[in-house]
């Protein structure tokens, strides 16, 4: 894997879940964290000079207080809400990860986050990631995971 | 004067982000109206008086991009003020976007640069300088 991809997706993503979802994330992981079950996943596909998929991985029970967060509310709201929530962390993520890596003449459509099952992401991780990021979040840790497909827009 | 504004994004949690953060600026709002792509942004144009829009560029049905040269092709709704909201850093977009007379906030922002970027856009002042007193700064960064 590439060392520069992996620090652009590190930034974007500590910047994205500071700012976005106002929560604090740690580079380096604890015990517990390392452990951390998946629970959920948001993709967000790319096609421009290169195309792709960024998927954030949600080990752990973090995903509700994302959300609230968000929302700016106390109590955990609805699944959707939790899922449209990741999706746009991704996004925003994915947005600002593109053009670090293609310059910032190149124009990216995006497509609108889509959930991601957890067996299916199993399945598509031998392709290996063209770059891997997790960050320590509560109790467990955020997987970001940026594949790029051969084939361009 | 107070603003009606429409807000297109297809993300739920985003839309009620940047109507917090709307709340938090001190501005003097009206109407506040929601489309989650931009043909409901349209339908919303067309059936209601707006004064801003604040408009995402990556959406299913119809992108932001889209409706922005909709609106600019309509001679009812060509003046509208619009504010892209978008996570896009394409230079080469942004500049694509500014010639159709848009400014443009980068996600994730702070409502301080939402509220900087409306008044610059169309010179309406701030309520707390009137008078009102409604907002300080929330040291959010949506």
């Amino acid at each position: 894997m590439n060392d520069k991809l992996e620090t652009v997706l590190l930034k974007a993503a500590v910047m994205t879940f500071e700012e976005l979802g106002f929560m604090l994330p740690t580079p380096k992981l604890d015990e517990s964290q390392q452990h951390a079950t998946a629970q959920a996943a948001v993709g967000v596909q790319f096609r421009g000079l290169f195309a792709g998929e960024l998927v954030v991985l949600v080990c752990g029970d973090w995903l509700p207080r994302l959300a609230a967060n968000m929302l700016g509310e106390d109590e955990p709201p609805s699944l959707l809400q939790q899922f449209d929530a990741l999706g746009e962390i991704a996004n925003v993520i994915c947005g600002n990860v593109l053009p670090q890596i293609a310059g910032p003449q190149v124009i990216f459509n995006l497509s609108a986050p889509c959930p991601v099952e957890i067996p299916q992401m199993a399945a598509i991780d031998p392709e290996c990631p063209a770059a891997k990021t997790q960050l320590g979040l509560e109790t467990g840790r955020a997987e970001v995971r940026l594949y790029l497909h051969s084939e361009t827009a | 004067m107070t603003l009606n504004v429409l807000v297109v994004d297809d993300s739920a949690v985003m839309r009620a982000m940047i109507i917090k953060s709307l709340n938090l600026s001190g501005l003097p709002l009206g109407q506040i109206y929601q489309a989650a792509n931009g043909e409901e942004g349209l339908r919303a144009l067309r059936s209601n008086w707006i004064d801003l829009a604040l408009v995402d560029i990556n959406m299913p049905v119809m992108n932001g991009e889209e409706m922005i040269e909709e609106v600019r092709r309509n001679s009812e709704l060509r003046d509208l003020a619009i504010i892209v909201v978008s996570t896009e850093s394409s230079e080469a977009r942004i500049e694509m976007l500014e010639r159709h007379g848009t400014k443009f906030v980068h996600k994730p922002f702070a409502p301080e640069t939402l509220r900087e970027t409306i008044q610059k856009l169309i010179g309406v002042s701030d309520e707390r300088q009137v008078g009102n007193g409604a907002a300080q700064s929330s040291g959010y960064d949506f």
